[in-house]
């Protein structure tokens, strides 16, 4: 099992209290404390778990700024993008459709940013992420299509989540 | 009164990707079809009506409160939801789901042969 480091514990026991601030949202000194107290028993128990990386580094203005890039326009305009598709499969009588399980590979190495891209893969109508494997040092998603119009590898790859991918490495990486 | 209609329209538009959503559930061919419809109505549905929501509580309303509760939703939404879309899509394929009409490709059961 790891160990628990101290900027690990510092940067969950941060996450923990906005946390408890944005659910609460009353500012008096004793609700304040009384989230202070759970969030670092919560950061002590679970800091080991939530980071293996270095805690901070958000710091890096380069990669806030992808984070919020990522957050605020990419994803959202491959969000829209993909629902409109799907609403007017569904309105179309959901004849229109093709699915299958298509093998697609990924070139990324940060554990966080392969999560965050199969999340948002899965998070756009259309495409599901089913597995995560590696073979030979290179990333496999197995990703359930609802219109296959490539066969499997880098073709399918970039249909699914070319722009999506080059959002995250630009935080991760 | 520009900003009810800003409301308005999100809201509508949300309501619009969630009956899309609804419709794909029930006219979709296969289970995991009709999941990928269901995406809908977690994503830009759910979220199209929470932004109307959020601009009614602060310009509306006035209530600070209400509108980081609202916030607060929509990120429990985004972070929550593809992971139990994913584990629910992996589960039925484990436990031996097929559409009717079979997959073009399925390199899921290619490599995953149980």
């Amino acid at each position: 099992m790891p160990k628990t480091k101290i900027p690990a514990v510092i940067a969950t026991f941060i996450l923990c209290m906005a946390f408890w601030v944005l659910i609460t949202w009353n500012f008096s000194s004793q609700e304040l404390l009384a989230g202070a107290v759970v969030s670092l028993a919560a950061a002590l128990f679970s800091a080991r778990f939530m980071i293996h990386g270095k805690a901070f580094w958000l710091l890096n203005p380069a990669k806030l700024f992808g984070l919020i890039y990522y957050v605020l326009i990419v994803f959202p305009v491959e969000l829209v993008k993909a629902n409109v598709d799907m609403a007017k499969r569904c309105f179309g009588g959901c004849k229109n459709i093709n699915p299958g399980i298509v093998k697609v590979p990924v070139d990324l190495q940060s554990e966080y940013g392969q999560a965050m891209l199969a999340n948002s893969i899965t998070l756009t109508p259309g495409t599901i992420t089913m597995e995560v494997t590696e073979e030979d040092d290179q990333t496999y998603y197995y990703v359930h299509w609802i219109d296959v119009s490539a066969p499997s590898g880098k073709e399918a790859g970039d249909a699914i989540k070319g722009a999506l991918e080059k959002g995250v490495r630009r935080v991760f990486e | 009164m520009a900003i009810r209609i800003v409301i308005d329209i999100l809201m509508v538009v949300g309501l619009v990707f969630c009956l899309a959503g609804v419709k794909g559930l029930i006219k979709m061919p296969d289970t995991f079809s009709r999941m990928q419809a269901s995406t809908c109505i977690s994503t830009l549905g759910a979220i199209g009506v929470l932004l109307g929501g959020l601009l009614y509580a602060i310009f509306v309303m006035g209530s600070a409160s209400t509108a980081v509760k609202i916030v607060v939703i929509a990120l429990m939404i985004i972070v929550t939801n593809p992971i139990g879309a994913h584990s629910i899509a992996k589960g039925a394929y484990k436990a031996g789901v097929r559409p009717e009409k079979p997959m073009e490709v399925d390199d899921y059961g290619r490599d995953f042969n149980d």
